[in-house]
């Protein structure tokens, strides 16, 4: 009878509750979602920040002057598979394009695309073979652009001279050493100067914590012989400062708003139980003990909060999507902890709006039914 | 033997006098009537009587218990237990069904029971609007439902306000004849009304006028 009662109530009276569900509901929402841009940041922000270029290099050293072809796959087991945002291998060397001398670079042309994507691109990435992407002054020096021929001439890791031809997919500004290069597929670039050879840098771009990434660091020294890891330092450091005071600003807000809420729903609960002193008193007048009274409108907002929660989880993901897509042009990452967490803010805060005005419905007299009030 | 003695009460509500001094006896199974001009005191009295409201002065015996000196919690307990009230504006609940609001009564009592509030319904001849709201239901329809709720409990004293002032004479006349079959059964009735023919039913019909008896007339064929 106690639950067929407190849904009648909420049911039957839809118009009134719906204004009070909205409340919960907008409340959890900005709630939710929040949380969910709070905990996303980081994610969100290192990618940002990946932007700017790798944060860890490899270099050979020891007695090596080159690293294994194989290394990039083994770095990897070292690196949370998410973590891994891109890891680039490069081989350098010479060539002569119209017996100008020229540096070429054979690299994973994918992984480059994800380790330096500020690379401003006129035209496009190479995607088949014999494709290169040139940069800015070696277009400049040998007048190339988009869809240009070349021949590349040079000497192999045997001594053989060679002599292969190459369409320029793109031109590449980065307003660094990069645009005095010619970037081709590691097949392409095998294929001219032979296999003899290795890696010579790996440079990695990864998202996480400075900690996370001095234990990537320490791990890879260990395991993989003649590897010197370098950390780019200064793009991760101040990454970090900005992530923190970023994520202290989104925290406040959402404790502002979490009393918001509080406020906004004790004042609806405020009028829904002044708008009923009349059912109170009846409920007095037919014999309801105080206590069965206040469990009765305690029930009535605990139920509304469950719901107005619930709906909060579903919208705030929405609009931490939403915002996500705006601010960062992502998809956001679904906090599964923030189901109950949301549902048991919000009832609990309901619960507490409710406490107040529910006290006071107690205070009613039963005989303002007979008065006709 | 008295069911109910009210012992020179009196009720102030700062300074008007709604009730002086009043002295009555309500006896086992008696049809009680209470009429007065407007602002007479009758509702404060009904109130009094009701355990809803404490007299200023005097004490109220029901069943040889002094309650007029009873907390509100007691009050609460002795009115759900031995009082059935009903309203001159009906007062069900908005949202709850006929067959829910006499289960609310019986929920407070105690323990709801489906059939037995079913029954109650029968009785005043509602069991087809059972699963109806009261805003879906007539005035003198609500009224009925309303009696079947004041009745649930199996209340020793059963006080109406007014019950057919917002009625008409058919709806009246439904409502004074279950009141009359109540009456027969043995119960215990105090009605306030303005209404002659309603008073007329009654075994003794009780004045009041600035808070005061004025009057008591016996209706000797009762
Ligand atoms: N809560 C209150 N505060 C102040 N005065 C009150 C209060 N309740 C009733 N009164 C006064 O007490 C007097 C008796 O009121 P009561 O409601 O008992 O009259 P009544 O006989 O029931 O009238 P009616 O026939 O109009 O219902 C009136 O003068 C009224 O103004
Ligand atoms: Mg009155």
């Amino acid at each position: 009878m106690y639950f067929r009662m407190i849904t009648s109530s909420l049911i039957r009276r839809r118009s009134r509750m719906i204004v009070a569900l909205l409340a919960v509901a907008i409340g959890a929402t900005i709630l939710s979602g929040l949380v969910t841009i709070y905990y996303d940041i980081p994610r969100q922000m290192g990618q940002e920040f990946r932007s700017y270029g790798a944060n860890l290099i490899l270099v050979p050293s020891g007695d090596d002057t080159v690293l294994g072809y194989d290394v990039a796959e083994r770095v990897k087991t070292f690196i949370a598979k998410d973590d891994a945002v891109g890891i680039a291998p490069y081989r350098y060397g010479t060539i002569k394009v119209n017996e100008q001398p020229l540096m070429a670079a054979g690299t994973d042309i994918n992984e480059v695309k994800r380790t330096s994507p500020y690379w401003f691109i006129t035209g496009q990435w190479p995607e088949a073979d014999k494709e290169a992407l040139i940069g800015q002054e070696v277009a400049d020096l040998i007048r190339l652009s988009p869809g240009s021929r070349f021949t590349a001439t040079g000497t192999d890791g045997g001594g053989n001279s060679f002599s292969r031809d190459f369409v320029v997919s793109g031109i590449v500004q980065t307003g660094g050493t990069e645009e005095a290069f010619i970037f081709m597929s590691l097949s392409d670039y095998g294929d001219m100067m032979g296999n003899s050879g290795g890696i010579d840098v790996v440079e990695c771009s990864i998202s996480a914590s400075q900690t996370a990434l001095d234990d990537i660091v320490s791990q890879i020294s260990e395991n993989i012989e003649n590897v010197t890891p370098r950390l780019v330092k200064r793009v991760t450091e101040s990454e970090g400062s900005v992530l923190s005071k970023l994520q202290a600003l989104v925290y406040l807000v959402t404790v502002v708003v979490l009393l918001l809420t509080m406020i906004c729903v004790a004042t609806t609960m405020m009028a829904v139980v002044t708008e009923r002193r009349k059912e109170i008193g009846l409920k007095k007048a037919l014999g309801a003990a105080n206590k069965s009274i206040v469990m009765e409108f305690l029930g009535e907002g605990l139920l509304l909060g469950a719901f107005g929660g619930l709906l909060g989880v579903a919208l705030g993901f929405m609009f931490a999507q939403t915002v996500s897509m705006n601010v960062f042009s992502r998809p956001i990452s679904f906090q599964s902890f923030l189901i109950p967490a949301t549902l048991i803010i919000s009832v609990a805060i309901t619960g507490l709006a409710c406490l107040i005005p529910v006290r006071n419905a107690t205070d009613v007299d039963p005989a303002i039914v007979l008065r006709g009030e | 033997m008295d069911l109910l003695e009210l012992r020179d009460i009196s009720k102030f509500y700062g300074n008007v006098k709604a009730l002086q001094n009043i002295d009555l006896t309500v006896k086992q199974g008696e049809w009680l009537a209470i009429m007065g001009p407007s602002g007479s005191g009758k509702t404060t009295m009904m109130n009094i009587i009701g355990c809803m409201d404490k007299p200023s002065n005097g004490s109220v015996v029901l069943e040889g218990t002094d309650i007029s000196k009873e907390n509100a919690k007691n009050l609460t307990n002795i009115r759900r237990d031995k009082i059935g009230l009903i309203f001159q504006q009906f007062h069900l609940i908005t949202y709850l069904t006929a067959l829910e609001n006499v289960m609310a009564a019986q929920y407070y009592h105690s323990m709801p029971d489906e059939k037995e509030a079913l029954e109650a319904l029968e009785r005043v001849g509602l069991r087809d609007r059972a699963r109806h709201l009261p805003s879906q239901l007539s005035g003198g329809e609500q009224q009925r439902v309303c009696i079947a709720r004041a009745l649930i409990n199996y209340p020793m004293l059963i006080l109406a306000d007014e019950p057919t002032g917002n009625l008409d004479e058919m709806n009246e006349g439904i409502v004074l004849d279950i009141f009359k079959q109540l009456h027969r059964d043995g119960s215990t009735i105090v009605v306030v009304t303005h209404d002659p023919e309603v008073a007329e039913g009654t075994q003794r019909t009780v004045v009041l006028e600035h808070g005061r008896i004025s009057r008591i007339t016996q209706n000797e064929n009762k």
